[in-house]
Formats: structure tokens, C-alpha cells, sequence
């Protein structure tokens, strides 16, 4: 039998209890509502041979991001990077690619652009099963190597067709001689080329490389023109190696075609800047078709809505920095948000590179259509490149293509 | 035959440079046996220094009203790092904390630079125009670098044998304690060095600015090529490295014409490992006593 005291006291507990439990329910309402942000890591050659192109990734990367956690995140979670620095150098990549994965626990990686950094931190990443977007180039990261990792570059070996296509079609050459920089993607390009230059009417007379910031390039120059090629092949990492590489060919007097990879078009700014308009007589290079155009009065409009929203977000490094690379950066961001959101939220190596093979060509940015399959997981393929007039430059950085006036 | 000469001749130009820094080296070494690794990132700030205060197309009044205040400019940081480095020492040939030093104030150097311009690299234009040789072009920097490192030489030569301050920091090189017994100001004569080993820097950057990278990260390809100048030449030596930084140019140019431009850098290595085997004081170096 329980007391009428005994009751109201029972009671006045029980009403206690009931509020502090809906006290500590209502508290934890928010955390319920706000569901864990999606934390992504920048890993970019910040400093070193890469910095240049690095920059320009990071502007393309936190545009992307602003706007999407503006528009309320990926699948409802809101965005948080991470950045760590490879310096580009591998060694010191393989440690950020473990304090990104071990200590920091990313969800996603971003990054890098400089294919050697890549290669080395392949096990960290693979057995993190982390999904992973970069820029780098070279033939060695194929879906075998590297199962959850999607280049936005141009592969070496579409580079190379494109490069062959227009000396040959365009240019009429007959034979030519490579230069290129010591990096990883630059030895792919090569030995693509060679490959290709190889089943093509066009004879290789002569191949030499150089180091990152070289400033003088003519004794490899001048080991070319001793096999007298109509054309030279250039490719380059930085727009003022291949500035300097011009600048190189025309103090030796040298004045063969010259046609080249993306970087002569892309960072055609910072080539002009060491080498001068003058330098790029008789020059091509190579752009992705997105990033070009014909008549000057019609341009690409998911570029230059891309370019206004960069410089917004930062007009002092918009101005400074390769729009072209950040674009691509910033297609990439979106792509994932939309491997993510389309697979349910979930951010795991396995589930995304499973729907970016499915289902990229789909996808619509700042690109175009995408091609990535089961063999290759380059985003973008030799017919999505055209050749471009590099000094022929509108604001924003796209290029007149080749044949146009 | 051709293409030979014009790479012996821009390799002698590049190699200037290297001699530069070398020297640079000695007169630091030599007074306090320090070797400033700074002095890679100090070049660049010679260029840097041109690239800010020279036009974007400059003439000569306004290239040679502005060397002696990058010059100066140069001296003084050098003398302050120099201050910096040796502050802590009792003596700076029993211990080796300088080596840290040198090398953060590199860094530091190489972080300011990318705070401040990013990692772009800056291009200079020369106000003289380019020297014609067998149908090419050869940059006026490379001979002017040629002839401020054969200018440094002489200039140093002098100083060390006439002047009372050089003939003090020669004293210093032959026996610190004895020096200091004998009444000497070391530390201030010390950092006289350093302050000259600027100026050499200061004036090999700003010469050498439309021939160089001046970037954030090019300072350690400079300083390395510097150092091995200074050591096949024989450390202390300033004959040796005026002679070493020429054939570590000339070398260096030749592999890549020869052999591939993958040999440019390693040849200098390599011929520093070749000397070092064979004769371990350097082409022109003194074969020093060794406590035992």
C-alpha cells in the first residue's frame, strides 16, 4: 500500500526524471540533426616542381566545396578538409598520405598532381580503400594499381595520339625530336610517343631531358638539332620550364615546328611571362576542347560561369593562378558528390570507383563527358583535346583553337 | 665542333656563378669554419632584389644604379645571419650548431618567398643585349658573371694580402685560438666575413637574375652546386673555386649535350666523390694537420 506522501513524492521524481531525460533528448536533438561532415583531404604538391599546378587545384577544390556546403553538403553532410603538403617529393607524400589516412581519417583524398608522389603512397592508399581523384599522368597507375583512384588529366598516351595527330595531319611532319622533363608522367609521354611515332610515318631523331627549373636548356637543344627533326616534340610540367625550353631554342637560332602537351597551353601565361609572345612562333600545345574556343563572341558558358565564381571566391589568385587546372579540379569535386549522393552516402574506395566506371560518361561539368571504364581510370581522353594557338589567350585563360582566326 | 664551343662557353657562364658561391663559401669558412648553406636561398634573394626594383625593361643606369644598394642590401643581411649564427658559439670549429642554422635560415628564406610570391618563378630582363657567337645567341649575364667572379677573385686576393682587416680574417684561418691570444676581435672580424660573403652573393644574384630561377625552391640546386665548386676546388681555396665552379659548369652542360640532360646534376656530384677519393684537399686545397 503506498502512502499519499509516498505517492506525490513518487510522482514528483518520476516528473523530475521525465525532464531531465527530455532535457538531455532535446539536447542531443542537434547532434542527430547535424550528421558528421565528410572530411576530405587536399593532399597537393604545395610546395616544389609541382606547386604551380597545386595552386591552381586547391583554388578549383575550395570554390567547389564552398558552393556545395552552401547548398547544404554532400548527401546532407557538410564538408571539412584536411590539407597536408607532399612538397613533391615522394617520400615526404607517403607521410602526409599516412597522417591523412591514419590520424587525420579522411573519407576522401584529392590530390596529388605529380604522378611519382602518387606511385609511392599506392599501398597507403590502397589499403585505406580510399576514394581519390587527382591530375597526375603517368601510364604506371592503371585500375590494377591504383583501384580507387581517377586522374582528371590527360592520360601520356592520349596526350601523345593528340600531340602525333596534329604534327601529322596538321603539321605535316615528317620526323621529330622530344624534350621533356625528368618526371614520371613525362617519361610515360615519352615512351608513348616513341610507341606511337613507331606504327606512324613520322621518324624520332633524337630524345634529351631536362630537370625541373632548368633555366638553360640549350645543350639538350643542341643534341636534338644535331638530328636536323622538322619538328619538336616539348613536353613540360611547368609553363616556365617549357618558356624556358622556347627560350633555349630561339638563342641557339633553332626554329623547327614545335608542338607540345597541355602544360604549353594551359600555363601558356606563365610561359609568356620567361619567354616572351615572340618565343611561341611556330608553337602549338594542347588543350582540353572545354577549355577552347573558335569565334571569340561564342565561349564556352560552363567555364566562364566556373571562372566568375573563382574569382569571387579569390580574385587575387583567379588572376594569378591557371583557371584551366582549377576548373578540372573543381568538375572533380562535383563528381564525387555525385558518385556519393547516387550510392547512398556512402564515401568507401570500392563504392564510389564502382559508380564513377558506371556511371562517369553521365556526368556533366565544366568537362564535358567523362570516359572513364574498367582498363583506365583517366578521366578524360584524347578526343576531348584539341590543338590550340597558346598566346592566342581570352580573360579566364581559354585558347583559340588551332585553324581558327 | 661548333655546338662544343657554345657549350663550353654557357657552362663557363653558369659555372661563374657556382665560383661565385664558392668564394662566397671560402671567405665564411675560412674565419669561422662555417659553411653557410643559406647561401643558395641568399642568391635568389639577389634576384629577387633585381626582379623588384629593376623595370620590367630595364637600362643600364638603371641596372647599375641599383647593384650596389642589392649589393649592400645583401652584405647586411649576411651580417646579421652571420651575427645570428654565431651568437651561441663559444667557438664555431668545436661546435657544429651552425649547421642547423644555416640550413633554417634557408628554409625560412624559401618559406618567405612562397608566402610572398607563391611558387611562380620571376623573370628578369637584361638591359644588355645578347653577345652573338657562331650564329647564336649567348645571354650578356653570362659574361658578366664571368667577369664578377673573376673581379670577386682578384678582389679577395687583395684583401686577404694588403688590407689590414683581410690579413686579420686570413690570421683567423691559420689558428682561431692564436689569433684570439694575439688580441684579435674574432666574432667582429667573423662577421665581417659574412657580411663580404654577402656582398659576393648579393652581386652573383642580381647578375645572374635573367639567367636564374628565382623561386622559392630553386636555392638548394644553386647551394649545392656551390658547395661542390668550393670543395673539387679545395675548400678555402678561392682560386680553387673560381677554377672548380667553371669546370663543374662546363661539365655539367657537356653531360647533358653528351649524354642526356638525366647526367646534368649527378655529373657535379659524381666529380665531387672522384676528387674526394683522389685527392681529398681539392684541386688547389692545402692538406690540413689533423689533431690525433
Amino acid at each position: 500500500m503506498v502512502s499519499r506522501g509516498n505517492l506525490t513524492g513518487m510522482l514528483r521524481r518520476a516528473a523530475f526524471l521525465a525532464a531531465v531525460l527530455a532535457g538531455i533528448g532535446v539536447a542531443a536533438l542537434p547532434a542527430r540533426a547535424q550528421p558528421a561532415p565528410i572530411k576530405i583531404g587536399e593532399w597537393l604538391d604545395i610546395t616544389g616542381g609541382g606547386a604551380t599546378a597545386a595552386e591552381s587545384a586547391r583554388l578549383g577544390i575550395d570554390v567547389a566545396i564552398q558552393e556545395i556546403n552552401a547548398s547544404g553538403g554532400i548527401a546532407g553532410r557538410k564538408i571539412v578538409t584536411v590539407t597536408a603538403d607532399t612538397q613533391t617529393d615522394p617520400t615526404v607524400g607517403v607521410g602526409e598520405a599516412k597522417r591523412l589516412v591514419l590520424q587525420e581519417k579522411v573519407d576522401l583524398i584529392i590530390g596529388p598532381v605529380i604522378s611519382q608522389v602518387l606511385l609511392a603512397a599506392l599501398p597507403v592508399m590502397n589499403d585505406a580503400r580510399i576514394a581519390q581523384i587527382g591530375a597526375t599522368g603517368s601510364e604506371l597507375v592503371t585500375p590494377q594499381a591504383a583501384p580507387y583512384y581517377f586522374s582528371l588529366l590527360i592520360n601520356a598516351e592520349s596526350q601523345a595520339k593528340a600531340v602525333l595527330n596534329q604534327a601529322e595531319q596538321v603539321l605535316r611532319a615528317k620526323s621529330g625530336a622530344l624534350l621533356s622533363d625528368s618526371g614520371a608522367q613525362s617519361k610515360s609521354f615519352v615512351e608513348a610517343m616513341k610507341k606511337e611515332m613507331a606504327g606512324r610515318n613520322i621518324r624520332l631523331t633524337g630524345a634529351q631531358e631536362y630537370q625541373y627549373r632548368a633555366t638553360d636548356m640549350t645543350a639538350q637543344i643542341l643534341t636534338l638539332k644535331r638530328g636536323n627533326p622538322d619538328t619538336l616534340f616539348l613536353f613540360a610540367s611547368s609553363g616556365e620550364d617549357a618558356g624556358n625550353a622556347l627560350k633555349s631554342r630561339d638563342e641557339l637560332g633553332w626554329n623547327p615546328k614545335v608542338t607540345g602537351n597541355y602544360t604549353i597551353a594551359t600555363f601558356a601565361d606563365a610561359l609568356i611571362k620567361v619567354a616572351g609572345k615572340e618565343a611561341l612562333h611556330d608553337t602549338t600545345g594542347l588543350n582540353y576542347t572545354a577549355f577552347t574556343y573558335c569565334d571569340p563572341k561564342q565561349l564556352p558558358k560552363p567555364f566562364t560561369d566556373f571562372v566568375a565564381k573563382a574569382r569571387a571566391f579569390d580574385a587575387a589568385a583567379s588572376a594569378r593562378l591557371s583557371m584551366l587546372f582549377a576548373a578540372t579540379f573543381y568538375d572533380g569535386v562535383h563528381l564525387l558528390k555525385e558518385a556519393i549522393e547516387a550510392s547512398g552516402g556512402k564515401t568507401d574506395g570500392p563504392t564510389v570507383a564502382a559508380w564513377i566506371v558506371a556511371n562517369g560518361r553521365n556526368h556533366t561539368g565544366i568537362l564535358g563527358s567523362l570516359t572513364p571504364s574498367d582498363t583506365s581510370h583517366f578521366l578524360v581522353g584524347a578526343e576531348a583535346l584539341s590543338a590550340v594557338y597558346p598566346e592566342r589567350i581570352l580573360a579566364g585563360g581559354l585558347q583559340q583553337r588551332y585553324g581558327c582566326q | 665542333m661548333d655546338d662544343l664551343l657554345v657549350i663550353m662557353v654557357r657552362g663557363i657562364g653558369a659555372g661563374s656563378v657556382f665560383a661565385m658561391l664558392g668564394m662566397s663559401f671560402n671567405v665564411v669558412f675560412n674565419a669561422s669554419g662555417i659553411l653557410n648553406f643559406a647561401q643558395g636561398n641568399m642568391l635568389v634573394l639577389g634576384g629577387l632584389f633585381a626582379f623588384l626594383l629593376l623595370p620590367a625593361q630595364p637600362d643600364a643606369l638603371h641596372w647599375f644604379m641599383f647593384l650596389p644598394l642589392v649589393v649592400g642590401l645583401l652584405g647586411l643581411l649576411l651580417a646579421v645571419q652571420g651575427f645570428i649564427t654565431l651568437l651561441p658559439l663559444r667557438s664555431s670549429v668545436e661546435q657544429h650548431s651552425w649547421l642547423i642554422t644555416t640550413l633554417a635560415v634557408s628554409v625560412i628564406i624559401g618559406a618567405v618567398l612562397l608566402i610572398y610570391q607563391g611558387t611562380a618563378q620571376q623573370t628578369v630582363r637584361s638591359p644588355f643585349p645578347a653577345i652573338h657567337l657562331l650564329g647564336t645567341r649567348v645571354p650578356a649575364a653570362y659574361a658578366i658573371c664571368a667577369g664578377l667572379a673573376v673581379l670577386w677573385y682578384g678582389a679577395l686576393r687583395l684583401f686577404h694580402t694588403r688590407v689590414l682587416i683581410g690579413l686579420a680574417i686570413s690570421a683567423l684561418s691559420q689558428d682561431l685560438d692564436a689569433a684570439r691570444a694575439a688580441g684579435l676581435r674574432v666574432r667582429r672580424l667573423q662577421v665581417t666575413a659574412f657580411a663580404i660573403s654577402g656582398l659576393i652573393v648579393g652581386s652573383a644574384g642580381y647578375a645572374a637574375a635573367p639567367v636564374m630561377a628565382i623561386a622559392n625552391d630553386s636555392g638548394i640546386s644553386y647551394v649545392m652546386n656551390g658547395f661542390v665548386a668550393a670543395v673539387v676546388g679545395g675548400l678555402g681555396s678561392n682560386l680553387g673555386a673560381l677554377l672548380g665552379g667553371a669546370l663543374v659548369g662546363m661539365l655539367s652542360f657537356y653531360a647533358a649535350y653528351q649524354y642526356g640532360g638525366e647526367f646534368q646534376n649527378a655529373v657535379s656530384l659524381a666529380l665531387l666523390v672522384v676528387v674526394l677519393m683522389l685527392r681529398p684537399q681539392g684541386l688547389f686545397g692545402r692538406q690540413a694537420a689533423r689533431r690525433v
